[in-house]
């Protein structure tokens, strides 16, 4: 286990440095720069004393080695675009309303997802489990903005009882944290059915009901515990989306947080933030799937025994 | 009095293409101790008789009805989940046909041989452990106490299968049920099963219900047979008078069809056509389609079982 945790570590960064490559090279085929904007027009002199200032007129792979120098004693630079701060101060004060929104949307949404999803599995073709469907499709294929606009139409427009938009007091969180929480609340309602389901229908729920056990404790001590294998595979990654899916509530509800500069850094070429961004998503990305397969191991015997006594 | 009283079961399947009819109107009678093999081929309703003997089918899309269904005196049709569930595993318990799936996947062997145990009785774990240690022993496990910790993929599947006979013994059931228990094995395991599980009903004086296609599994292991076809018993007597005397048309190509039996080399002869469509059966008898001595009668109505011998019955028009 702890070879196969070592090997993965060693697999991480080999995928952060193949990321860094791709993404610094992207960045920078992007035809224009950072001081090209129309609307602020710069002397060839002074624009030329800036790119120098910045780097920016060394070799490609000698401002890769030098920004990724930075980033191994986790300097990422200072945002072109806020330059009174660095990106690590920008991303600290940006990543609170994210991950408070991001966060509470799933810590609310997948519970009610995974209990939608059982009562939808164990009371199959019921009006719950038509309820539970029809919800989970619903979250699925209508687009967050959409539910968004329907979310301050109903609750600011009309009924006139929340905040359409804003950060500030706690009463400003619900209408984004509900309309972030649709997905993952969607996603867990299909995945839990389909996994309850799918162990319901095992031989072995037939064989502990012929041993006399309640239909209560093969519920909840053997079909969840075997359901829950696949589940903790999306429950991590489903995290991130905190990070990067908030985009679009974000901006429908003016949210400071993350999401937009995820947009601005790329539109304003603000290299050293936008590098930081993707960086920090890689990671996270990679790390939510570690943890999720060693939960898978621990949870599922066959891993981690390694199939043989 | 009867363990198993059983009179006119039916049990059919709501399904798309209408109402399939899997059992269709059997009795079946098993004194305290007695071994009973039901026989058929696939699709004539010997597993699911034994399935709903436990209620074990989900219903719907499962309908059960009977004149009589009682185990042990408990009414199963009407007995509430709660009857049923007590029942299950200590008055009746069953081994099913494939282990390599029967046990849960996360759990140890040990952990499921224990819950079982404390379902039905007030033991401790320590002595439901040392119990459970026991029985694997018993039936042959070496290495009992590390087996109690392996999880099933770490098992073969003979292993297992031995593993859950030791588990449907745990309460000490007045019945067991097997449910083809050799046919996921390798044959030299087969022989092995076989033995343990006579041994063990007589060691434990329970009664078996062996249900299977093979017909070599019930010579080896029963008293008495209940030949099935088509949802219907065709003939029922003791083992002798089956294998020796076989009265009904079916029963007697069925013998016909399996080597080893009658002595000397002969050609196989087998039984022309399929077996009848559930969803649609045949009117009357319902071998009359693939039996050579089919009358017209046979065609009209279903025959009831004459005795033929001593606690020998068949149902066919040409003994009426």
């Amino acid at each position: 286990m702890i070879l196969y945790i070592l090997r993965r570590l060693v697999s991480i960064a080999v995928t952060f440095f193949v990321v860094s490559v791709l993404v610094f090279l992207m960045m920078h085929s992007v035809p224009g720069g950072p001081f090209d904007g129309n609307d602020m027009p710069l002397s060839a002199a002074v624009r030329a004393k800036l790119m120098a200032q910045l780097g920016l007129d060394q070799p490609l792979h000698v401002q890769y080695f030098n920004y990724m120098a930075g980033v191994l004693r986790l300097d990422f630079g200072v945002p072109y675009q806020s330059p009174g701060e660095t990106v690590i101060g920008l991303l600290s004060r940006a990543w609170l309303p994210s991950l408070v929104l991001g966060g509470l949307g799933v810590l609310i949404g997948a519970p009610i997802g995974i209990l939608l999803g059982m009562a939808a599995a164990l009371k199959r073709n019921s009006w719950m489990d038509y309820l539970a469907s029809g919800l989970a499709t619903l979250g699925l294929t209508v687009p967050v903005f959409v539910i968004s606009m329907g979310l301050i139409l109903i609750f600011a427009v009309w009924l006139n009882w929340l905040p359409a938009s804003g950060w500030g007091k706690p009463e400003r969180w619900i209408l984004p944290i509900i309309a972030f929480a649709a997905i993952p609340l969607a996603t867990y309602a299909r995945y839990t059915r389909s996994a309850m389901l799918d162990t319901l229908n095992k031989p072995f729920v037939t064989v502990l009901r012929a041993k006399g056990l309640s239909e209560r404790r093969i519920i909840f001590q053997h079909v969840l515990r075997n359901s829950a294998i696949p589940m903790v595979t999306v429950f991590l990654p489903m995290f991130i989306g905190t990070a990067t899916g908030s985009i679009f509530v974000e901006a429908m509800f003016r949210v400071p947080g993350l999401g937009s500069y995820f947009v601005s850094s790329i539109q304003s070429r603000d290299y050293p933030l936008e590098m930081a961004l993707v960086l920090m998503v890689t990671l996270m990305f990679c790390f939510a799937y570690l943890i999720s397969d060693i939960l898978y191991a621990l949870l599922n015997p066959r891993i981690r025994t390694g199939g043989r006594r | 009095m009867n363990l198993v009283d059983i009179s006119e079961l039916t049990v059919s399947f709501r399904q798309h293409e209408g109402l399939v009819q899997a059992v269709r109107g059997i009795s079946l009678r098993v004194d305290a101790g007695e071994s009973v093999g039901i026989v058929g081929e696939s699709g004539s309703g010997k597993s699911v008789t034994c399935m709903a003997m436990l209620r074990l089918l989900r219903e719907p899309p499962a309908r059960i009805t009977a004149g009589k269904f009682e185990i042990a005196g408990t009414d199963i049709l009407r007995a509430d989940n709660r009857t049923l569930a007590s029942l299950r595993g200590r008055v009746a318990a069953m081994v099913f046909q494939d282990p390599m799936t029967a046990f849960d996947p996360v759990f140890t062997i040990g952990h499921q041989i224990i819950e079982t145990i404390r379902t039905h009785r007030n033991v401790s774990k320590a002595e439901a452990r040392a119990e459970a240690e026991s029985l694997l022993r018993r039936v042959e496990i070496k290495q009992a106490k590390d087996v109690l910790g392996y999880y099933p993929h770490q098992l073969s599947g003979g292993m297992l299968q031995r593993a859950m006979i030791a588990m449907a013994l745990s309460c000490r059931p007045q019945i067991l049920l097997a449910d083809e228990p050799t046919t996921a094995l390798d044959v030299t395991i087969q022989a092995q099963i076989l033995q343990l599980i006579k041994e063990l009903q007589a060691e434990f004086g329970m009664s078996l219900i062996m249900v299977t296609h093979d017909l070599g599994v019930i010579a080896e292991t029963v008293d008495r047979v209940v030949v099935m076809y088509g949802g219907r018993v065709m003939e029922q007597g003791p083992v002798e008078a089956i294998f020796d005397d076989p009265r009904h048309p079916y029963t007697q190509a069925l013998l016909r069809s399996i080597p080893g039996h009658a002595g000397g080399r002969r050609r196989l002869t087998e039984i022309k056509g399929a077996s009848p469509n559930p969803a649609n059966p045949p009117t009357g008898c319902p071998f009359h389609p693939r039996c050579a001595a089919a009358e017209s009668a046979c065609r009209e109505s279903m025959p009831v079982m004459v005795a033929v011998g001593a606690r020998h019955d068949a149902a066919c028009w040409r003994l009426q």
